[in-house]
């Protein structure tokens, strides 16, 4: 994923009630009107909040002029997730690393054989 | 164990912890001297040929990392707090190929004695920078557990 479009994605996850949108879509699409219900908001409110969501491609909205169902849209959410990965896997091995250098250069006087613990 | 801590119900952070057998100055070092960070920086079979930091509040680090197939990577921050051997707060973004740094996190390291040892925890907060921190602090909603649910069954499903 290109970094620009990772930031859009955070962006638009940065927000308290565009995530509690997206947890809501998770159990199913649903209309507008319906999503709008558990917060303290005006439907342009919400509208606005969906926008940005739709911009960053977490949901896609019907074609019908009225009832536009929202769902959720899996794929930037996947990215997040294995870009969350790949930072557990940066550090675990770094730390790895870490522990070894941290060893070598405590025992470096000696300059024994004895094996990094692990 | 340091990976299972990161779990999606806190995916608002990666959070790793790890104890080291050596005196918390030194692992503290170990994040604050170029010679002794390009010894082990990075995943395996990695190296970091390129290292500048100018520690100290607002200044910044450029690191150049190369993977074992010989791709380049740059990443850049800069340091929001330093207090040794205790204490290191940064920020941290990967550059593009046009050296445009992407989406900025923030990494909290603490140091902690651990009956001989030194107890590192690291904090990498993933949506907000310095900045937007304390703002969103409190908005993390109950209704995020649903999604870290759908998140976990997705990636099993690979939608």
């Amino acid at each position: 994923m290109s970094p620009d479009r990772l930031s859009t994605t955070f962006a638009a996850l940065s927000d308290p009630t565009r995530r509690a949108i997206l947890a809501r879509l998770a159990s199913g699409e649903t209309s507008v009107t319906e999503l709008a219900e558990p917060f303290e908001m005006s439907l342009p409110a919400v509208s606005k909040h969906l926008k940005v969501l739709e911009r960053a491609g977490l949901i896609s909205r019907g074609r019908e002029a009225q009832w536009r169902p929202c769902r959720l849209d899996a794929k930037p959410l996947k990215e997040v997730a294995n870009w969350m990965e790949q930072y557990r896997r940066f550090w675990n091995e770094s730390f790895d690393r870490l522990d070894a250098y941290l060893y070598e250069v405590q025992s470096a006087p000696k300059k024994g054989k004895k094996h990094g613990r692990k | 164990m340091a990976a299972s801590d990161a779990g999606y119900t806190a995916d608002r952070e990666i959070v790793t912890t790890r104890i080291f057998d050596a005196p918390r100055e030194l692992v503290f070092k170990a994040w604050t001297e170029p010679e002794r960070l390009v010894r082990w920086w990075g995943p395996r079979g990695f190296t970091t040929p390129f290292c500048e930091m100018d520690v100290r509040p607002g200044g910044g680090f450029r690191f150049g990392m190369r993977s074992p197939e010989g791709t380049e990577h740059w990443l850049q921050g800069v340091y929001r707090e330093i207090l040794e051997p205790e204490r290191l707060v940064f920020t941290w973004a990967w550059q593009d190929a046009q050296g445009k740094p992407g989406h900025e996190t923030l990494l909290t390291l603490n140091f902690a004695e651990h009956a001989g040892k030194t107890k590192l925890t690291l904090h990498q907060a993933v949506f907000e920078t310095v900045t937007a921190r304390n703002a969103h602090q409190q908005g993390w909603t109950s209704g995020l557990d649903d999604l870290a649910d759908y998140l976990a069954k997705a990636k099993e499903e690979r939608v």
